[in-house]
């Protein structure tokens, strides 16, 4: 069937009924949530184990049952591959694995879904492991890729079901309260768990650095908590930047940053309260900084900006330019810093931030925002999770969820990377529909989406080089011969879910080149 | 002979010859780019005439890339039988008064740097084969510089920096001018005969092509002191001459001085009123530390307050400030439309004197105010008012 977008997709996907993605706001709930099995501790219950594989032991995790865990750590993580190694040792198969993310550093598991031990992933892939699935054949079942508020909305209306927590913490306590901000190797908020941890049938909290009770802030809380093992190391904090954290120097890539601010000074939203969300990309970084600039020169005062927590995000804080952060994740270690020092900058989870099934998101107060992109297309169509061969390697983030949030969304892309142009007829997978997106950057303009000829009518008398993407597809597309694109077989390895759980495309196998 | 062109720099490519009629190509992404790259490198042997194969290993070069570094290798490899390609271009002359608030350097030899200078919105870009090229790249260089020309739309000016004619200026001249460039800068100007020499290059070449004699213009960089003594007759000694451009890092040098304001503001004050008096623009020199902003800011408004129009560039990044410092600002403009105003209210009235708020305007004051009004509707027009 097709679903709203014309996107081909199957009525069934492995197991699972499809519901086609209809509109970015079709759809809505009102049954009850899910529920995890009560348990009621006596007072004197130790919950200390001594090992994670005593904890594996402890939880009854069996074949076939799904394990959680948080990506907090990033590149830094050292939890999830010795669980899985840990699983593999208690002789476990067919596990599904539901991470928020996987990056470079969980390569390991690909030998753990070779050997049998891991069947199934449903989470965001960056890399390797979103490489080897794109190679398919390898799981049991497609992957299923969700937003930051589509995990949590999917646990807690009962889509998917965790059996077993693993929540990496720098710092808890022996009665199971822990946190992400304090401790030995402190990585920023742990709150993308505290979803695992109530739903979960078992929790267990993995820490370095245990603590006499009480620890705060209880991001996770006590009653949540059946087990806690402490190890000798949980991950590196030096590594939660990933490697993105640069400001830019790309002649390029400052352009694009600097056409960006310019429109969002120009836009309606850039008045006293101004609000707005960036990202850990060099462009994002850049816009944040030349953005503080502005509202410095303007006398504007922010009411918040949005993380991943940055380093850039942190000065407008400190500077007076912005009156709070709401920060679901630390980029640096300067975001994590100011987490434990400032009232003003908040811990806040997906479903705060993001989850479509509520009664509110913080992504809806955004003005505006700038995110990043692998592909976009003619109908304003944006992907993120695919390259241009078919092969995928990024998971979504918090993409979907800001975008369709943001009064004023604005993806920023370089029009050619290399010899590759960026804008096409068709992304090669939508991972965010058109109808949220605005404004599209790029190096050779500004395209901004029909319905917004508002914005367009602002830009324009603001001498703004605005042009429609047409115009700027062409020009790129005179300077190289054509790029072959990808044939598509049948096999699904993905499914990307829109926020609201239904489906918006899937992946498929390359079966050769066109 | 093993002939190497080109670089594994981002966005460049190295092509060798190699014996037979094969192209190999190696690339990132086989499967996407291998075809494409093979047509460009198929196209560029065959219209330069020549026989033979290539090796490509391609790091994201666009096809101008390509073909200028296939060119390159076919004509080192055989000198003697292939001629330049003369790419289509379609670039018309611009008007010898028009904005030229900045003159954006990037060098030639280096398609990292190359690719995308169109983009920035300078309102000159001025592509270099002198003091960023090294000897041994020269050829190949101006080569990559004429496909640039042939193939990109620059929204402002493009400019070539060749080497002085004594160098290898000339040769400079009869490739790039394939492309069509607005202008040719002269580096180390220091008589009129240097500007006649190349004004008459210019002439012969552009008649051997069929390019309108005169279209090209030449901005002539006064660098030394020599350069400054004669500044006068540089400026004035031919009519293809828009502007005077002034370059500190030779002249410091040449003088034995520190580079201040001090000790510049002498020659920078002779340059200025060398090129207004012979009716063109000045250009002040580049400012080299591309961190700091408010240095360059400070220079910029130096510079405006000596009289010069604009000022040179060596990274996008600086280009805001130097437009912010050089274009009209809005209290200039209204001011000029109303001397403009008030010449039209006294000509109706039949009067040869004009008032202004009490005062008399003479006739520079108006033609200065026409020109800033003209000037800031091209800017408007360009969709860059500042």
């Amino acid at each position: 069937m097709r679903n709203a977008l014309e996107r081909e997709i199957p009525e069934q996907i492995g197991t699972r009924d499809v519901t086609p993605f209809a509109g970015a706001f079709a759809t809505s709930r009102t049954g009850p949530k899910a529920a995890r099995p009560q348990k009621s501790a006596p007072r004197s219950e130790d919950k200390l184990l001594p090992s994670i594989d005593a904890a594996i032991e402890a939880t009854g995790l069996s074949n076939g049952m799904t394990i959680s865990f948080h990506h907090s750590f990033r590149e830094g993580d050292r939890v999830i591959n010795r669980v899985l190694d840990a699983c593999a040792r208690a002789g476990l198969r067919d596990l599904r694995v539901l991470p928020t993310a996987l990056f470079q550093v969980h390569e390991p598991l690909i030998e753990h879904v070779r050997n049998g031990t891991v069947s199934r992933i449903e989470g965001s892939m960056n890399g390797p492991v979103g490489a080897f699935v794109s190679a398919g054949g390898r799981l049991a079942e497609p992957a299923v890729l969700r937003s930051h508020g589509g995990r949590w909305r999917a646990i807690e209306a009962g889509d998917v079901e965790i059996d077993v927590a693993f929540i990496a913490a720098p710092q808890a306590d022996p009665y199971g309260n822990a946190t992400g901000i304090r401790g030995k190797t402190p990585c920023g908020p742990i709150s993308f768990s505290t979803v695992d941890a109530q739903y979960a049938r078992r929790t267990v909290v993995i820490t370095n650095d245990l603590q006499p009770y009480p620890v705060y802030p209880m991001e996770i809380q006590q009653g949540w908590t059946d087990w806690i093992v402490e190890v000798d190391e949980i991950g590196d904090p030096e590594s939660i930047a990933s490697g993105t954290l640069q400001l830019t120097r790309s002649p390029t890539n400052l352009r694009i940053a600097r056409l960006t601010t310019d429109a969002v000074v120009a836009s309606p939203y850039f008045a006293e309260g101004f609000s707005f969300q960036g990202g850990a990309g060099g462009i994002s970084l850049a816009v944040t900084k030349f953005l503080g600039d502005e509202m410095a020169r303007a006398g504007i005062v922010g009411s918040f900006g949005m993380g991943g927590g940055t380093k850039m995000l942190v000065d407008l804080l400190h500077r007076g330019l912005i009156r709070a952060i709401l920060d679901g994740q630390a980029f640096d270690l300067d975001a994590v810093a100011s987490l434990r020092d400032d009232p003003a900058h908040l811990i806040i989870d997906p479903g705060l931030y993001a989850n479509y099934d509520s009664r509110g998101c913080a992504t809806y107060k955004l003005d505006a925002a700038f995110l990043g992109a692998t592909e976009v297309d003619l109908d304003f169509n944006v992907n993120v999770n695919t390259h241009s061969d078919g092969r995928l390697l990024h998971g979504i983030g918090g993409h979907q969820d800001v975008a369709a949030g943001a009064a004023m969304t604005m993806i920023t892309i370089p029009a050619l990377r290399g010899r590759m142009p960026m804008i096409l007829d068709q992304v090669t997978t939508v991972t965010t529909p058109g109808e949220v997106i605005d404004v599209i950057v790029t190096e050779r303009g500004i395209a901004v989406n029909p319905r917004r000829d508002d914005l367009r009518e602002r830009f324009v008398a603001a001498g703004l080089p605005v042009r429609t993407l047409e115009e700027i597809k062409a020009e790129v597309e005179r300077l190289v011969q054509p790029v072959r694109k990808p044939v598509f077989g049948e096999e699904i390895i993905a499914a990307i879910e829109w926020r609201d759980g239904t489906i918006i495309d899937v992946v498929r196998k390359v079966e050769g080149w066109a | 002979m093993n002939v190497r062109i080109g670089s594994e720099e981002k966005g460049d490519c190295v092509v060798e010859i190699v014996r037979g009629g094969a192209i190999e190509v190696e690339t990132k992404n086989t499967d996407l780019l291998e075809e494409g790259i093979r047509t460009v490198a198929r196209e560029t042997i065959s219209s330069l005439g020549a026989k033979g194969g290539a090796r490509v290993l391609d790091i994201g070069a666009l096809d101008y890339v390509i073909a200028a570094r296939i060119e390159a290798a076919v004509r080192t490899a055989h000198p003697d039988e292939t001629r330049p390609l003369v790419p289509s271009v379609d670039r018309c002359a611009t008007d010898r008064d028009r904005p030229r608030r900045s003159r954006l350097y990037a060098p030639g030899n280096r398609p990292r740097l190359l690719v995308g200078i169109e983009i920035h919105g300078a309102d000159s870009v001025l592509l270099d084969l002198e003091d960023s090229v090294p000897p041994a790249e020269k050829a190949s260089a101006r080569i990559l510089v004429k496909h640039l020309l042939a193939a990109v739309d620059f929204g402002g000016e493009a400019w070539v920096r060749i080497n002085p004619l004594e160098v290898c200026g000339a040769r400079d001249v009869e490739e790039v001018l394939l492309g069509r460039p607005h202008g040719i800068c002269l580096p180390k100007a220091e008589s009129a005969e240097d500007v006649r020499a190349l004004s008459e290059l210019l002439s012969r070449v552009e008649s051997e092509h069929g390019i309108d004699e005169g279209t090209t213009w030449i901005m002539p960089i006064v660098e030394t002191a020599k350069g400054i003594l004669h500044a006068e007759q540089i400026a004035a000694a031919d009519p293809r001459v828009v502007a005077l451009a002034f370059g500190a890092e030779d002249f410091t040098r040449d003088l034995g001085a520190l580079r201040t304001r001090d000790s510049l503001l002498c020659a920078r004050s002779a340059l200025v009123a060398a090129a207004k008096a012979a009716g063109i623009q000045a250009s002040d020199t580049v400012y080299a530390d591309i961190e700091d902003d408010a240095g360059l800011a400070e220079e910029c408004a130096h510079a405006r307050e000596l009289g010069f129009d604009g000022k040179g560039a060596i990274n996008p990044r600086q280009l805001p400030t130097i437009h912010r410092a050089f274009s009209p600002t809005a209290a200039e403009l209204d001011h000029a439309r109303r001397v403009v105003a008030a010449a039209e209210e006294a000509e109706a009235a039949g009067s040869g004197a004009i008032a202004l708020d009490g005062k008399m305007v003479d006739r520079p004051v108006l033609e200065r105010a026409r020109l800033l009004i003209r000037y800031g509707e091209q800017l408007v027009e360009r969709g860059d008012a500042a």
